[in-house]
């Protein structure tokens, strides 16, 4: 800002100082009285770009300074608007299933890539069962290959929509889906350690 | 005092609703919006389990809630319900989806119909923030699945090493100890 003001003033400067002159200001009377020798007229050539550049051209350059201030917040940021810096994110957890890294309070990458994969052919395979404009009246059950139905009286099947996958069910998608509870309650009192390797 | 019961006029949501409603921005105004949110809509109780942007997916959350809500407690036989069912799903085979899947289905559940996720989201890039948005009961694997005790995780595999290594060490200062005994035994005898 401050270059360009002070540009501004210095034509003003002359300007001034050109008017002045025609109007015969300042006046001779306080002029000084030396003597003087008349300085030998030189040839000067008149300024011209053609010499400096030929058959060249010019580039667009930055004409004043940057301010400190300008360059670092065009190199870093600011803080309110957009960092631009790194910043250590202290919200990351190990994720219980896989062991993944992921955010905290967000699903695991890597858990939900493998459970998206299953949901759509899931999803493809009851629409193609389904067909198009049918009345849906049914819930849906998924089967696997090699599953056992699960022991319910007649009237929880009566009307469901079996779908049966051609494969076999994933290691990781628990059989126990399809039932209530997965221990039966037991009456003993002794803790038996697990997963101790 | 002889006075209705406010909470019965109204269904009562399980879900947080925000004051206002979003302004999602569409060419159309606020028709395009509705549309939108229809499709969406829609688009839920069909396969119960969609991937979509956090905005889209909170506000078409609370209309989805609301329509089933009014189904359980309205039936199939109220006509401003059937005709609300009728608006928000495009494809007419799903009110029948709602009202003999759905209302059984969420009859005597005490909380929300629907379950909202984030969804992963790369790190240190521009990314929309995108949510999980299913149908509870659906018979897809499950998003979330407590198993605290994997064998897979790294700290456990490091803690099985270390036993591991803990025990052979163990057993040959054993195998040692019952070595060496006999051996100065058998001179005495
Ligand atoms: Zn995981």
């Amino acid at each position: 800002m401050i270059p360009r003001v002070c540009n501004v003033l210095n034509a003003l400067k002359n300007f001034e100082k050109h008017v002045l002159q025609m109007f015969k200001y300042p006046p001779r009377e306080f002029a000084l009285a030396y003597d003087y020798d008349k300085p030998v007229q030189k040839t000067t050539k008149k300024f011209s770009l053609n010499d400096l550049i030929g058959d060249g051209f010019l580039l667009a350059v930055p004409k004043f300074r940057r301010t400190v201030e300008k360059r670092w917040k065009r190199k870093f940021g600011s803080p309110e608007y957009i960092w631009k810096m790194l910043v250590p994110k202290t919200n990351i957890i190990v994720c219980n299933k896989c062991g993944h890294y992921h955010e905290n309070g967000r699903l695991c990458g890597n858990c939900y890539k493998i459970v998206e994969e299953e949901t759509k052919e899931i999803q493809a395979k009851i629409q193609e069962k389904l067909g198009t404009n049918k009345p849906i009246e049914n819930d849906v059950i998924v089967l696997y290959d090699g599953d056992q139905l699960p022991e319910k009286p007649q009237e929880f099947w009566q009307g469901k929509r079996v779908i049966e996958m051609k494969k076999e069910r994933p290691k990781w998608f628990s059989k126990n889906l399809l039932q209530k509870t997965t221990q039966a309650p037991s009456d003993s009192k002794d803790v038996k350690p697990t997963d101790l390797a | 005092m002889n006075q209705a019961d406010i909470t019965k006029l109204v269904s009562k949501l399980r879900i947080k609703v925000p004051p206002t409603h979003r302004r999602l921005r569409n060419p159309l105004g606020p028709e395009g919006r509705l549309n939108k949110l229809r499709k969406t809509v829609t688009g839920l109780i069909k396969y119960e389990r969609i991937e979509l942007n956090y905005n889209r997916a909170d506000e078409a959350r609370q209309y989805a809630e609301r329509l089933i809500s009014e189904a359980i407690s309205h039936g199939d036989c109220h006509k401003p319900t059937m005709e609300i069912a009728d608006f928000w799903l495009l494809e007419k085979e799903l009110v029948h989806k709602l009202f003999k899947v759905l209302v059984p289905r969420f009859e005597n559940s005490s909380s929300a119909f629907t379950k909202m996720y984030k969804a992963p989201k790369p790190a240190y890039a521009r990314a929309i923030e995108k949510t999980i948005l299913e149908l509870k009961g659906n018979p897809y694997p499950s998003l979330t699945t407590r198993q605290p005790n994997n064998k897979l995780l790294l700290q456990n595999v490091l803690l099985d090493a270390a036993k591991y290594d803990y025990r052979q060490t163990k057993y040959a200062e054993i195998a040692e100890k019952m070595s060496t005994p006999e051996e100065t035994k058998n001179p005495d005898s």
